[in-house]
């Protein structure tokens, strides 16, 4: 059986030959408030206000942690993984947190598992030495690696599901978060990798939820030529034109591009390679010609309220069409809504 | 610093269009090399009017249809060369040109251009240069003779008979094994070497620009039918030895299952290589001309809606692929 997911070429080892960078918080950000260390035996609905009073946001959807671990408590979660690897191929904050702070990761997510009631707790590391490496100084959690296909954190969930598990994922700068909250520390930052070739110094760098992204910019050494900066990821990110804007939990990355890479839009080959690529089992070819017919018809539109939004499609597709845009407009036509208001 | 804004995303994968079509036009210019150090450089010379033919063609469509310039891919110069590819070496230098004047005017064009064709064009092509023209068409130059031939004017050569002629008239053919996988018999210009062919399949399978199941099952059916239904009084392996290396069933296994005119599942791929396999004994076997693979494949083309809408009813997909 041909795996889903598409194999990206990594660009992480730059940013990951030196440790995290500790950036200067801007001036006129107010100094993180002090929380009330959280004991060792506290039970889950302390760990909850903790995590609300620290204010802890999940790296990767940006979703409050105390919120979170709340709907993995009612789903009756079973299975807790903390991510330690980025599926982007540009960022590898995730992976450096993992590196540097193993223990506070098991911590928090030791706590993280309390809280929602998760019996089992899991560390995805980005590869089998990675998670070799974490095993060997946190003994008592397990630890895999994801896969090296994108969208891995998708795929690794899939993965365990069919196993029969509820499993549910929260992000590795979280975990460390909370482990950090058991010393009464609030740790109001992330981790941000820089990267492209705009930067001539690519790194991973702490800094201040708040601090600009021209100044985590800056701290990468831009290159004159930057005419491309983009937050999020290299694949769903969206691009800033106002380098005031600040950082939030989920900027994770801030890519400084020469040039936008584009690939010259040409009608669909038939290739296939989006479905292959597609974790959610859409046929976005299908439901690309379905659209480009004009009269799309709401049954062929297979699977396309499964979408992820992965972008994986988008990013395989030899002829550039954005399918995952014609996928998005597929499933708010399947719930009834107007072509035309999709578009 | 003057940013801009672009929608995602901001990286790709290496494989494009261009770089698809770009290794089928490397591995098409690599069969040329034979052909060039036998014959000399008539081979390239109709390999470059057919792909100029198929560039103006292309040119002129765009214009028709008030799109300015469009070529932005090289589809014309893949189709070009898959024409001359199909042809004899001694073949009168319009015979490809207007080949391709009907691949591209009434294959390609009127349905919309690349990407969007039913019927693949070099195909179409070559099965209207055969019905109309088939003295020219099955006349091969004697490879017991090599000489170069003229780059320009006609050429008046000694021919000899295709191994495919030889198996249409019920006998086996006088060719050694080794000159059959190096090309040195009578036949096309570029589907002779068996060996090149496997090389550059090779190459389009590993760099994804051609699907592996397709050639595989369109072998697969062909040497099955060639096994269980000998055109000659020999042994099945033999017959299959014969069948597949002779005319052009190996050239058009890789080089006309294209992934445009053929289907977008593994499943529907492989049925419709194996029918197109199956179809091309058909025709060696029932068929008026000694090659039948281009007629074969286009049937093959014509039955890719009803292979696809067969797969997804077989997928439970809740309504069919074409309705």
């Amino acid at each position: 059986m041909i795996p889903h997911g598409v194999r990206l070429e990594q660009q992480k080892r730059a940013s990951l030959k030196n440790e995290i960078v500790s950036l200067p918080s801007p001036e006129d950000l107010p100094a993180p408030p002090k929380i009330k260390p959280l004991k060792k035996g506290a039970a889950a609905p302390r760990i909850l206000s903790a995590a609300e009073e620290a204010g802890i946001a999940d790296e990767f959807d940006g979703m409050m942690l105390e919120r979170k671990l709340s709907l993995f408590a009612s789903r009756k979660t079973e299975l807790l993984v903390a991510c330690g690897f980025d599926e982007d191929p540009y960022t590898s904050g995730a992976e450096a947190v993992l590196r540097e702070s193993a223990e506070d990761v098991a911590e928090g997510l030791w706590l993280a598992a309390k809280a929602c009631g998760a019996k089992e707790r899991l560390v995805a590391a980005s590869s089998r030495r990675e998670a070799r490496r974490f095993a060997a100084c946190c003994t008592g959690t397990a630890a895999v690696a994801a896969g090296n296909r994108y969208p891995a954190r998708t795929l690794l969930m899939q993965k365990l599901r069919r196993g029969g598990k509820k499993a549910e994922w929260i992000g590795v700068q979280a975990c460390a978060a909370l482990g950090a909250a058991v010393r009464g520390e609030c740790r109001n930052e992330t981790v941000v990798t820089v990267a492209g070739d705009g930067v001539r110094r690519w790194g991973n760098f702490r800094v201040r939820i708040g601090t600009p992204v021209g100044d985590v910019l800056a701290a990468g050494k831009p290159e004159k030529r930057v005419c491309l900066v983009a937050v999020g990821s290299s694949v769903t990110g969206r691009t800033v034109t106002d380098l005031s804007l600040p950082v939030t939990a989920a900027t994770r990355c801030v890519i400084a591009l020469k040039r936008p890479p584009r690939v010259p839009a040409h009608p669909c080959v038939g290739c296939g390679r989006c479905a292959r690529a597609c974790p959610a089992g859409v046929l976005p070819w299908l439901v690309y010609r379905e659209l480009e017919g004009g009269s799309p018809e709401a049954l062929r539109l297979f699977h396309v309220e499964d979408c992820v939004g992965c972008g994986a499609c988008h990013t395989v597709c030899p002829s550039g069409i954005d399918l995952m845009a014609a996928v998005r407009r597929a499933a708010g036509l399947k719930e009834g809504r107007d072509l035309h208001e999709t578009e | 610093m003057k940013l801009s804004n672009a929608s995602p995303p901001f990286l790709h994968t290496d494989v494009t269009v261009m770089s698809m079509l770009g290794d089928r036009i490397f591995a098409l210019c690599a069969l040329l090399v034979i052909p060039t150090v036998r014959y000399g450089p008539r081979p390239l010379v109709m390999a470059g009017l057919s792909v100029l033919i198929c560039l103006v063609c292309e040119l002129l469509t765009g214009l028709m249809r008030k799109e300015g310039v469009p070529v932005t891919e090289w589809s014309f110069a893949v189709t070009g060369l898959v024409i001359t590819m199909l042809m004899p070496v001694n073949a009168p230098l319009w015979l490809p040109c207007a080949a391709c004047l009907f691949a591209e005017l009434a294959a390609k064009a009127p349905f919309g251009g690349f990407g969007r064709t039913p019927f693949n064009p070099a195909a179409a092509g070559v099965a209207f240069a055969t019905l109309c023209w088939p003295k020219q068409m099955f006349s091969y130059v004697d490879p017991a003779e090599p000489q170069w031939l003229p780059v320009w004017g006609e050429c008046s050569v000694h021919t000899a008979q295709s191994a495919a002629a030889y198996l249409k008239s019920g006998l086996k053919p006088d060719i050694l094994p080794f000159d059959m996988l190096w090309g040195d018999m009578a036949g096309p210009l570029g589907t002779g070497a068996a060996l090149v062919i496997g090389a550059c399949a090779l190459l389009l399978f590993v760099r994804r620009a051609a699907h592996a199941e397709t050639t595989l099952c369109f072998l697969a059916a062909a040497a099955a039918l060639a096994a269980l239904f000998p055109r000659i009084a020999c042994s099945p392996l033999t017959s299959v030895k014969y069948e597949l290396l002779s005319g052009s069933l190996f050239f058009c296994s890789v080089f006309l299952m294209d992934p445009v005119s053929s289907l977008h599942t593994a499943a529907g791929r492989c049925i419709y290589g194996a029918a197109a396999g199956g179809l091309l004994m058909a025709f060696r076997h029932f068929g008026a001309y000694e090659q039948g693979a281009v007629f074969a494949v286009l049937i093959a083309n014509a039955l890719s809606p009803l292979i696809s809408s067969a797969v997804g009813r077989a997928r439970g997909w809740e309504g069919s692929v074409y309705g």
